[in-house]
């Protein structure tokens, strides 16, 4: 095969890999930023100007620290699985259109909104492999509960992403964002709503953090893991973060669309995607601190009695509201 | 790459705290510096909860004979580079327990220890102003252990 | 004993009985007797030469009563008294870590606060006792197995909390006997924190001893401070001057304010409720100020010597003082609110680690963890000292005994505290803060407790006219409550034993000493 340099440079470097790669550490500083704010504090501050280097320079030490594999663990799996589960999210957003296309050129197939949502739970397997590889009783523990936590709440996230779809009448990503003439968030607002709810417990963020609930597990699945396996997981938790922002963006926002003003389209859909996306980002993290954690017999309690109920109705409502009354209006 | 190396490291120090048979006053200073009249996370500090997280040790205490032996492990699950700070006049030399008799007397009879800050308990200024000083000396000299 | 007993309260310390070893149960069962609620606060060890003194100081009637007994050092046996009155577990378990005396029926004998492989026939409160050269291992390889894998037998997995654990500031080992997410048993193991301070005691002076005890605990120091001087101040028959009694309630009240502030943070880190956490303890940090304003120092106030305080309060500091109590009652309200309203605060504590108050009650609990349970003891009001009896104050109790009830109680006795600290401004007498008081302690014994942030603090101290206390026994708040701890955890969820725990507001630095 001949090597095409532009496929290279997309997937590499913009709007791939390296892109992503520094754009996630980005939202990471970002919400930090806010987590402070909203704690009446001010957050990094010195590390490069007005802290924005932080997450870098947290990542780059944990890159540099000494590597440790207990006796106990198994090793192949605990070296692995931690790069494992980032890679396959970073996979999983190539398939996102990012500035008009997605990162991995003419990569869009039908049904690939669940190609997407099925690499993300294979991803959040591989953490929880981590966390069971690692000898650990806070390490079961803590994998025990992702485990839970997650496959709970596919199902709901997986019903309400459908939502969009049915308005669009594709699960093609792609052909989602290039049907939404009104972002389908005006639409079905009912499904935006549950989406970011169910979205919090899929990030694990409050009121759903407790997989990395200190005070209860330690370090949850992350407990024995340190130098670079450890970046590799922080930095599947901020991908993913940054995954289900651009999912919502793509599904309900509009993806990359927006007033062209002048110059290179492609710049600005860009750019309307990023703000997109650090809104919700902003969102997310605004809810993250207005809440306590709650157990996890409640989270479950939640997912089964509110919100999954919730979501098939809005389901319900978004067919019914597309079939008869849209038609009639749009 | 090492300039990189070091940088980061000086600019990331995530910390552990441990008590080893303190009276709380100064857990609670060093729990102070989380708290928005100091907030140390804008020099990257973030407090860990596991000892293969960290880069710094925070101890406090007069190390009774029981936590001895924990210190000690902690110290071991650390990865390299570490350092190990003494907070407060017990943990530096016994304080007002010397020669009691389920007391070692300091950190230091247990594990190597980069930076003693006294008091009792030290304001949270002058816990900030001892982990600054022993960035800075880290800076020019390697920290115990390899590489 | 076919005589009845008659106890007539009297004021504090001066009602107790002697009695023959074996026949303390009987006196305690007549006690009981008269009064079904009757609860032990301490249980002093006391080395007499030949012999080992025993004195049960037993709260009822709103006094405390002391039985004394004794038994000979080569035999030291007695029966336990656990089965009459359940709180006394842990009250034997020390006297028998410490001084080596049998108490044959108890439950449960093993070590409470030495290490696990301290000598054995080596008691440290003994004055015979050669405790120089104990050697310490640094390597133990009964606790490396231990915590290696969880354990599981069967279904239940065993799961050990600490000594180094996010959840405690502090060290102690808490093993839970898990069946899957539910506790089915918790077995405390204490001592991490001990050192040695009744020993020390005996072995610095009494002004040395002000500086020692309020290093017992960071917290709530300047209460241990206050009630060592009080019970030396008795003994010696010493009376404070009026206005040194203020300034003491104020600098109590304002350790008050601080532990509780500190606590109700903490609470909310407990529960991943991180923006509470930094809210309340930026809002604490304006009562720091203070203690500095009025001491010298934010934490360790040092404030308190035989006779009065060390420093007098400027005319000049009390407008200040007053201006930050207002902006600090103004953001109660807030808070009041919060914890009233809060849906995810209260999904995790409202019915979570329910005490009844018949438990309350067996298990002689004090302070919040009692009140939040219905029980309306609280030392300011039963036996008044320093300046409470001239300031009316309300007591605050809850009947729902769930976590969310321990919190409520300390928030509002925050707003109590600051009312008690503008009145005690407002009347502040003028007139000497210390008086004089001889070098030598005259011969004597006396005990004394105050309402310290976590409950009833309990001192005996015993003069024999040197220069030196010939023993000083402190009982602490969270001691009382220990048994609590196992009863709120079992039968809850795993998840549940962070908010209960810190609702009980344990300080082991206290407990272990």
């Amino acid at each position: 095969m001949v090597l095409d340099l532009w496929f290279v440079f997309r997937v590499l470097v913009f709007p791939g890999f390296t892109f992503l790669f520094f754009f996630t550490m980005f939202c990471d500083w970002v919400e930090r930023k806010i987590e402070a704010r909203m704690q009446n504090r001010v957050g990094p501050n010195f590390t490069g100007p007005a802290g924005i280097l932080q997450p870098f320079a947290d990542i780059v030490k944990l890159l540099t620290k000494e590597d440790i594999v207990p006796r106990g663990a198994k090793k192949t799996v605990f070296k692995i699985a931690p790069i494992l589960s980032f890679s396959i999210i970073v996979f999983a957003l190539s398939f996102l259109p990012i500035d008009g296309a997605a990162a991995i050129p003419n990569s869009s197939f039908a049904g690939d909104l669940i190609f997407v949502m099925a690499l993300i739970t294979i991803a959040n397997f591989f953490l929880f492999l981590s966390g069971w590889a690692s000898a650990n009783p806070y390490g079961d523990i803590g994998a025990a509960r992702v485990l839970t936590q997650f496959l709970g709440y596919d199902i709901p996230l997986f019903l309400l992403a459908l939502a969009p779809a049915f308005l669009a009448g594709s699960l093609t990503i792609s052909a989602i964002v290039a049907n939404q003439y009104l972002p389908f968030v005006l639409l079905a607002p009912w499904a935006f709503v549950l989406f970011i709810i169910a979205l919090q417990a899929e990030l694990e963020k409050d009121p759903f953090d407790i997989p990395h609930a200190e005070s209860e597990v330690v370090g949850g699945l992350e407990t024995e893991f340190c130098g670079g396996k450890l970046a590799f997981l922080r930095l599947t938790r901020d991908t993913q973060i940054v995954f289900g922002a651009a999912l919502v963006v793509e599904l309900f926002l509009g993806g990359p669309s927006g007033p062209v003003f002048f110059g290179l389209p492609a710049f600005w859909y860009f750019l309307w995607f990023v703000l997109k996306l650090l809104a919700v980002v902003v969102i997310t993290e605004y809810v993250t601190c207005l809440f306590a954690r709650l157990r996890i017999d409640q989270v479950l309690t939640a997912n089964w009695k509110v919100i999954l109920p919730l979501s098939v109705l809005s389901l319900t409502l978004t067919i019914a509201a597309a079939t008869w009354i849209y038609p009639l209006v749009v | 790459m090492s300039k990189l190396a070091t940088w980061a490291r000086l600019k990331s120090p995530w910390v552990l705290h441990f008590n080893s048979g303190a009276c709380n006053a100064c857990d609670i200073e060093v729990v102070a510096l989380l708290t928005p009249r100091y907030d140390v996370e804008r020099f990257g500090i973030k407090l860990e909860p596991s000892p293969r997280h960290a880069d710094v040790l925070l101890t406090t205490g007069a190390v009774t004979k029981q936590c001895a032996e924990r210190l000690k492990r902690i110290y071991e699950q650390m990865p390299e580079p570490k350092f190990v700070v003494a907070i407060g006049a017990c943990a530096c030399s016994g304080g007002v327990f010397k020669g009691n008799y389920n007391v070692m007397d300091g950190v230091d009879k247990i594990i190597p220890v980069n930076a003693y800050i006294p008091g009792c308990p030290p304001k949270p200024e002058a816990i900030i102003d001892g982990i600054v000083k022993l960035l800075n000396s880290a800076k020019e000299a390697k920290p115990n252990g390899k590489k | 004993m076919g005589a009845s007993l008659q106890i007539q309260p009297a004021h504090l310390g001066k009602a107790s009985i002697q009695v023959k070893a074996d026949s303390n149960r009987d006196v305690l069962k007549l006690l009981l007797e008269t009064d079904k609620s009757a609860g032990i606060v301490a249980l002093t060890g006391l080395d007499m030469g030949e012999k080992i003194g025993l004195m049960y100081h037993i709260r009822t009637n709103g006094a405390i009563v002391t039985i004394r007994t004794e038994v000979p050092k080569e035999n030291p046996k007695i029966p336990t008294i656990t089965d009459l009155i359940q709180g006394a577990q842990f009250h034997e378990r020390e006297v028998a870590d410490l001084f080596g005396v049998i108490f044959e029926g108890h439950p449960n004998p093993a070590r409470l606060v030495l290490p696990d492989d301290w000598p054995e026939n080596l008691y440290p409160l003994r004055k015979d006792a050669k405790i120089d050269d104990v050697t310490v291992k640094t390597e133990n390889p009964k606790n490396q197995a231990e915590t290696a894998q969880a354990q599981s037998d069967g279904d239940i997995v065993n799961i050990i909390i600490g000594p180094q654990h996010p959840a405690l500031l502090e060290p102690e080992k808490f093993s839970l006997k898990v069946d899957g997410e539910i506790v089915k048993h918790v077995e405390p193991r204490i001592g991490y924190v001990h050192r040695g301070v009744e020993k020390a005691a005996e072995q610095r002076t009494y002004l040395q001893d002000v500086y020692l005890v309020e290093r017992i605990c960071g917290i709530c120091n300047a209460c241990h401070a206050a009630c060592f001087v009080e019970t030396v101040e008795k003994i010696m028959g010493v009376d404070v001057p009026l206005r040194g009694q203020y300034l003491r309630t104020i600098i109590l009240e304002l350790n008050r304010l601080h532990s509780h502030l500190l606590l109700l943070g903490h609470a909310g880190l407990e529960i991943g409720y991180e923006t509470l956490f930094q809210y309340m303890w930026r809002d604490r940090e304006p009562v720091l100020n203070l203690t500095e304003l009025l001491t010298g120092n934010r934490i360790i106030a040092s404030a308190m010597t035989i006779g009065g305080v060390r420093r007098d309060l400027k005319e000049t500091d009390i407008p200040k003082i007053k201006t930050q109590l207002v902006t600090l009652k103004k953001k109660m309200d807030f808070y009041h609110q919060i914890f009233e309203s809060e849906p995810s605060l209260k999904m995790r504590t409202k019915n979570v680690g329910t005490l009844s108050k018949e438990d309350a009650l067996k298990l002689c609990v004090v302070g919040p963890v009692a009140r939040g349970s219905g029980v309306a003891i609280d030392v300011r009001k039963d036996e008044p000292y320093e300046a409470y009896g001239e300031i009316p104050f309300n007591l605050i109790t809850r009947t729902e005994g769930d976590s969310w009830a321990r919190l409520m109680v300390r928030l509002d006795e925050v707003t109590e505290s600051i009312n008690i600290i503008d009145y005690a401004l407002d009347h502040m007498p003028q007139g000497p803060f210390r008086i004089k008081v001889p070098r030598v302690v005259t011969a004597g014994e006396a005990i004394n407790h105050v309402e310290a942030p976590r409950g009833e603090l309990f001192y005996y101290v015993k003069s024999n006219g040197t220069a030196y206390p010939e023993r000083v026994k402190v009982r602490t708040p969270t001691f009382a409550n220990i048994p609590s701890f196992i009863k709120i955890a079992e039968g809850g969820n795993i998840a549940d034993v962070p908010p209960s725990f810190v609702s009980l507001d344990p300080c082991f630095s206290c407990t272990d000493r």
